[in-house]
């Protein structure tokens, strides 16, 4: 348990930082809740902030989301669980 | 006891109502997984006059509103609407709020966890009177339409304008007469709107709007299914997570919160808690449709640790198994984890991303229509 606990509050961190950094968030990385609507109610962020959330997963992770996947931005923790089966199946690839 | 304008509406359907904080509420018109899938697939009319309701002049109502909740009342724009809470002076929420500004007045709308008595006490105490404070709780009325097909009633009622409306803003209308402040607003993850209008008006507006929802294959809510629809959309429900943890910071509502603001009620408890660190936090969780004991204020373990203590549940009828929200200990509050319910035998209970559904309305852009 402490290992996927481990694996998942480092992506977190690293996406929250980078969130708060790019779309100038006034919050710490501990103010915002991995359920947290991102878009819409929420955080309330736009169609704009979306694209800089999508390149936020690209750099941070090296990960694309698919154009049609809206699903996976609902949330902190929807992109998070999209980043950890992108790279648990980029492993079982290699 | 308040009683709502619409119970001899409600009534002569079979509605079956409940009392919560000395106020009138619809509880349910129909069985649950009825009224369920009248929200998630077609339109659905609820009672939500057990709200409190306010106006303020926007002169005055501006710097008192802005001193009394989190978020920045002041940053909000013409015809949008402020998600946020009151709280009490230790910080606790006592009201789940939405504040418009609705050109030369702000509404505030309350869900709150006390009597009316007592939130208006509250308000008078820091200076309603003086902003000018009129409440329309007992002269108006508060009628929600949720739904994948409330767009269509409200454009029926007002006009193809509102399919332009963003969330959380607000616009007045008139129907028959009735001046309507349409609120698009919502916490089921569908389409949703709010129509505040006077109470002695409002039995035309509640027959359109039914008809309306019955051509859409809608028709009438009781509150009680709005706490599993908010859920599964993990939308904050006051009356549930709300009132059992009540921290703001736990509850992870820090985004109704504006950080730079210098004053509001509770702020300094708030902000020694956030400068303190969060001990505990409310994250999703869910058990197949058999678990027994799956039930608020149970207890999760961790082998023979006590983990955290369930806050809210339902039954999800798309996900045909039992979600929720519990109280973690900060270290385990992560998705992705097994732990189990009651003690190290109960049923197996996993943590969860949320929202763990994906809305029909969130498949449609009304924009487009």
């Amino acid at each position: 348990m402490q290992k996927e606990i481990g694996q998942r509050r480092e992506i977190i961190q690293t996406f929250k930082s980078e969130l708060i950094r790019r779309l100038n968030l006034p919050y710490t990385p501990d103010d915002l809740h991995e359920d947290v609507a991102l878009l819409g109610a929420g955080l309330g962020l736009d169609s704009l902030d979306a694209l800089e959330i999508v390149l936020c997963i690209e750099n941070s992770f090296g990960i694309k989301i698919p154009d049609e996947n809206i699903a996976v931005l609902r949330s902190i923790n929807t992109i998070v669980d999209f980043v950890i089966s992108q790279q648990t199946a980029n492993k079982e690839q290699q | 006891m308040r009683t709502s304008p619409f119970h001899k509406k409600f009534a002569a359907h079979n509605a079956v109502f409940s009392e919560r904080f000395q106020t009138e509420i619809v509880s349910r018109v129909s069985d649950p997984k009825t009224e369920y899938e009248t929200v998630r697939c077609a339109a659905g009319i609820t009672d939500f006059s057990f709200m409190q309701r306010f106006r303020f002049p926007e002169e005055k109502g501006l710097d008192f509103l802005d001193s009394l909740c989190a978020g920045n009342v002041a940053k909000l724009r013409y015809g949008r609407v402020l998600h946020t809470f009151l709280a009490d002076e230790n910080g606790m929420i006592v009201a789940d709020c939405y504040i418009a500004n609705n050109d030369e007045e702000f509404i505030l709308l309350c869900e709150s966890i006390a009597d009316d008595d007592v939130v208006k006490q509250l308000l008078l105490s820091r200076g309603a009177a003086e902003a000018g404070m009129v409440d329309l709780s007992q002269s108006h009325a508060l009628l929600g339409i949720d739904g994948f097909k409330a767009w269509a009633v409200a454009k029926e009622l007002f006009g193809a304008d509102v399919l332009g409306l963003p969330y959380l803003s607000i616009e007045r209308y008139e129907f028959s007469g009735a001046g309507v402040s349409l609120f698009r607003s919502g916490k089921t993850s569908e389409f949703g709107y709010l129509l505040l209008l006077e109470a002695d008006k409002s039995d035309l507006v509640f027959d359109a709007c039914l008809a309306s929802a019955q051509k859409n294959n809608g028709g009438l809510c009781g509150i009680d299914i709005h706490a599993d629809l908010r859920l599964e959309g993990r939308f904050f429900n006051v009356f549930a997570e709300g009132a059992s943890v009540r921290d703001p910071l736990s509850l992870g509502l820090q985004w109704m919160i504006d950080f730079n603001k210098e004053q509001f009620i509770g702020r300094d408890a708030i902000f020694a808690r956030r400068e303190h660190g969060l001990e505990k936090k409310i994250i999703g969780i869910s058990a197949g449709p058999d678990a027994s004991g799956f039930t608020k204020g149970a207890k999760i373990v961790n082998g023979s640790d006590d983990v955290a203590t369930i806050v809210a549940t339902c039954f999800s009828y798309t996900l045909n198994k039992f979600i929720g929200l519990a109280l973690f200990s900060i270290d385990f509050a992560y998705a992705g984890l097994s732990f189990r319910c009651g003690d190290a035998n109960g049923p197996v209970v996993s943590t969860i991303s949320m929202p763990p559904i994906m809305p029909k309305s969130l498949t449609v852009k009304l924009d487009d229509m």
